[in-house]
């Protein structure tokens, strides 16, 4: 475990194991005051003071306005004060967060809060280049900055009594540090907003103001004050995604070829992380008497990619919707309850808004709209895979196993697609009809101009007898189960930070990983495609 | 401490005669001592007095006192379930009716379908009454200069000579947006929501302070909007905060911003340059136009948002907020107590909307609105 894991100046995750911070900060009295320190986990075996050279090189709004010019703010406000100060970036907008945010403080007295504020910061006119993530006393400290130069995210953290360069959104890719350090959640190499979407559980937001009683000392904050709602932040995220993905692509295709075809069709055929969404519903207001609970299209399918940007005709007009009794049913059901063990908390009900799971993440649909965009990947090819297991838009096996066909080194850009498809379906002669090569073989196969209208089709039927299944008991139970299956293929991920992001349930820690089939029920998951 | 002398007019504009200022000041302080008494208890119980709102006109604003904005994005909520953006966008530019986020807008297109121009509006029908009826040839004169030249004295007045809020130039999302006219879309009920809210409410010996769980009690609009709830669970927040409350003067719904995040023009251009405020000051704008100017060589419909051409008004709705403003005061100083049981009518009796009358406002030159029209507004009408 690498100091940036250790240290106790990173943000509490209450979902982690304990780390050996007192140690860690033993390390810290080697860090060198006053100089910026580089360490990428899984690379570096610890901070090393940056070379002159490479701090030159850096020419992001972090490294000009403060490193460069020998400034090492050590809390947010010396961070935002300084940018002021050197009149860089003025448009500021600030954001706040706690998973514990709805939880009133004299219901649950020794909970900690773990309030955070993230603040962007931009040039007038323009998308923000800096965003600091931090809290009321600073305690963890930091920043992704755009560096316009290179065309990536630098990220940084100060690991006091200085700073560190945790990498770049190269190194987010890059296998030995892929998944370590910061690019546990940055997965991809951009910023990220796990709930991204309506009602941005856990944000402040116009869904949700996070609970503090009057006499709150955080009310005289001045950043407090400044809180404007998650939704804001959404366009930001989502903006800045596009931003690095557009960059990337430029990058990785040169000269007809396209380097690491395996780095972008894994972001087609696999879950490299995810979003959560749920219902806008607050789950405490859902009674027998409430009216039905429309359950996050994310849940169904991957609407986002298959309906908005490959275009798919779907028919259907409304997102499934079950009776607010079968979900009240299921709380008491399954023993739906929020807890914290570090805080020995716990309380019986769902999360704040009714029914989180996790979806298709908006960076994966990014880089195919983009790819398909610029004719880089052809939008059949595209949905052809996407429609293998298509009812699993997260953790499929099926789709996963489809990686297998993908080449590692460079391929030409004019051919690879029809490449690796001819490759899927020289191997489903001789596969069984459900496999995912029979399923991509079948999807394959369709006509230019039928794809859409058949896949719609498709949709559309499975849509109509899933609306159907979750309006009985047994039907919903089994979402329930469903759900709670993916919650735990999430938690399995080091994007799972807080032990309240997500309910707890009876349900055993052994079940077995479930899947959606077509027809709307749910059994035990298989390597399969759709049967 | 400080009263203000008058209600000022949305905006600040500059529309009104003396006439049509008094008749405003008198529909706005009127509305708000109404919003204060809250309904007649034989029509629904435990939802009046609100004695934590206040009237800037009669009650002092203390020193301390701080103000609040609330901000909430336009696109209409309750489309949100549609299955695809296609969806959701087409049906919020099918009709004003859909559009109850207290902005409505109007496409434009060229010949070949594209969008040249989106004008958005959050003006309340109310000022529109009044503005019509005192000073009939300024209300003329801002449809021709706003909507059309063509635009004809008797396309905004009915046979009685009353004001038409739905004319053949307000009535649609293709003709023109003027000012709000969908239904739940009036500063009667903005006034009324922010008053019930300030209602403290303690059900079961918990303290309600979910914005969901609020607006069920307190029966002050419709949850699934992104205004209505959020309006009363800011507001109710100040009020456990046991502050009096009241709407800032100017009165009003306003623009907040335009955010253009993953926005691109064609030729590089800043996205947001194109977004211009037609009416209200600086701080309170009430009309807002998209449009690209005539000398570049591309139109509305050629900016992409996140990748994607802008083809439909509502793409732009998503990144456009609106916001009220309510100042609160005397912080920690009230004595008011909460209700104990949610808003609901008495026993057998049918609810009936308490009558609004606007004859108090004739001496001022205030007309009053269509019989239909007249009842308490809320936020509860479709």
């Amino acid at each position: 475990m690498c100091l940036w894991d250790r240290t106790p100046e990173r943000r509490r995750a209450t979902a982690w194991p304990t780390a050996a911070t007192a140690a860690a900060a033993d390390e810290h009295g080697r860090l060198e005051r006053g100089t910026l320190h580089r360490g990428v986990s899984g690379v570096d075996q610890g901070p090393v003071p940056m070379s002159a050279d490479d701090l030159a090189g850096l020419k992001d709004p972090m490294a000009a306005v403060f490193f460069q010019q020998g400034q090492w703010p050590m809390t947010l406000e010396d961070v935002l004060d300084g940018l002021t100060r050197a009149d860089a970036l003025p448009v500021q907008c600030v954001y706040m967060i706690s998973e514990a945010g709805q939880i009133t403080p004299d219901e649950a007295p020794g909970l900690r809060r773990d309030l955070r504020f993230a603040v962007t910061r931009a040039a007038p006119g323009a998308d923000p280049d800096l965003l600091v993530s931090s809290d009321p006393d600073s305690a963890f400290l930091q920043v992704a900055a755009w560096d316009p130069a290179a065309q990536v995210f630098n990220y940084y953290m100060r690991i006091s009594p200085t700073w560190v360069w945790t990498g770049n959104s190269w190194s987010a890719l890059a296998p030995e540090s892929r998944g370590k350090g910061c690019f546990d959640s940055h997965v991809n190499g951009s910023v990220v907003m796990k709930e991204l979407r309506q009602p941005w559980s856990n944000w402040q937001s116009m869904a949700a103001t996070i609970q503090l009683p009057p006499d709150d000392p955080l009310r005289d904050n001045p950043l407090y004050q400044r809180v404007i709602g998650a939704e804001r932040l959404e366009l930001t995220v989502k903006g800045l995604v596009s931003r690095w993905t557009t960059a990337r692509l430029a990058a990785v295709v040169d000269d007809g070829m396209v380097r690491h075809p395996d780095h972008l069709l894994r972001q087609l055929f696999t879950t490299t992380t995810v979003n959560l969404a749920s219902t806008s519903t607050q789950s405490t207001t859902v009674g027998p008497d409430s009216g039905d609970l429309v359950l996050p299209l994310g849940f169904w399918l991957n609407a986002d990619a298959l309906i908005n940007d490959l275009g798919l005709p779907v028919s259907a007009e409304t997102v499934p919707a079950a009776p607010a009794s079968l979900y009240a049913d299921s709380l008491a059901a399954f023993g739906f309850r929020l807890q914290e063990r570090a805080s020995d908390f716990s309380r019986q009900g769902d999360t704040f808004f009714a029914f989180v799971i996790p979806e298709a993440a908006h960076e994966d649909n990014d880089v195919v709209r983009q790819l398909v965009a610029q004719g880089l990947v052809p939008a059949r090819f595209a949905a052809c895979a996407l429609m293998v297991d298509f009812t699993n838009p997260v953790f499929s096996p099926a789709r996963s196993h489809l990686m297998t066909y993908v080449p590692t080194e460079p391929v030409p850009a004019s051919a690879w697609c029809t490449d690796i498809a001819a490759a899927i379906v020289a191997a489903a002669a001789t596969l069984p009809a459900d496999s995912p090569e029979g399923e991509f073989a079948r999807n394959w196969s369709l006509p230019e101009a039928r794809w859409r209208s058949v896949f719609a089709e498709r949709v559309d039927a499975y849509l109509e007898k899933a609306a159907a299944r979750i309006r009985t008991t047994s039907g919903f139970r089994d979402c329930t189960r469903l759900a709670e299956s993916r919650r735990r293929a999430f938690q399995a991920m080091k994007l799972n930070e807080f032990e309240l992001t997500l309910p707890t349930t009876d349900i055993p820690a052994d079940a077995p990983p479930l899947r959606m089939n077509e027809d709307g029920t749910v059994t035990a998951q298989t390597d399969g495609g759709s049967p | 401490m400080t009263t203000i002398t008058a209600y000022g007019p949305p905006g600040r504009l500059t529309d009104m005669g003396d006439v049509g200022l008094k008749a405003w000041n008198v529909f706005i302080g009127d509305s708000v001592d109404q919003a204060i008494d809250g309904p007649d208890p034989s029509q629904v119980l435990h939802d009046s007095p609100r004695p934590q709102f206040y009237n800037l006109t009669k009650t002092e604003t203390a020193p301390d006192a701080v103000e609040a904005a609330v901000t909430w994005t336009a696109f209409p909520n309750r489309l949100r379930s549609a299955v695809s953006d296609r969806q959701r966008w087409q049906r919020a530019d099918a009709s004003r009716d859909v559009q109850d986020e207290y902005c409505e807008w109007s496409v434009t297109r060229n010949d070949s379908g594209k969008i040249t121009r989106v004008t958005f509006t959050c003006e309340g029908p109310e000022y529109w009454d009044v503005l019509a009826q005192t000073s009939p040839d300024k209300a003329l004169e801002l449809y021709r200069t706003h909507i059309s030249p063509t635009v004809q004295r008797s396309d905004l007045f009915g046979p009685d000579g009353r004001y038409l809020r739905r004319n053949k130039w307000n009535d649609s999302t293709t003709q023109g947006a003027m000012h709000l006219i969908q239904q739940a879309n009036t500063l009667g009920a903005e006034i009324e929501l922010a008053a019930a809210a300030t209602i403290r409410r303690v059900i079961g010996g918990r303290e309600l302070t979910g914005a969901q769980e609020l607006i069920a009690c307190g029966k002050y609009g419709v949850a699934e909007r992104n205004s209505d709830p959020h309006i009363g669970e800011v507001v109710n927040g100040i009020a456990r905060q046991k502050a009096d409350i009241a709407l800032s003067d100017p009165v009003g719904l306003y623009f907040d911003d335009l955010a253009t995040d993953g926005w691109r023009a064609p030729d590089g251009s800043d996205p947001k340059s194109f977004w211009i405020f037609h009416r209200g000051d600086a701080d309170h704008p009430v009309r807002a136009v998209y449009e690209v100017p005539a000398d570049r060589n591309f139109t509305v419909g050629d900016i992409t948002i996140n990748g994607r051409p802008i083809e439909f008004g509502a793409q732009i709705a998503d990144f456009v907020t609106i916001k009220l403003t309510a100042v609160a005061c005397r912080l920690g100083r009230s004595t008011a107590q909460p209700q104990t049981a949610c808003a609901k009518p008495p026993a057998r009796d049918e609810f009936t909307p308490g009558a609004f009358s606007p004859g108090a406002l004739s001496s001022h030159g205030y007309l009053g609105t269509h019989p239909d029209q007249a009842s308490r507004s809320t936020r509860l009408s479709s």
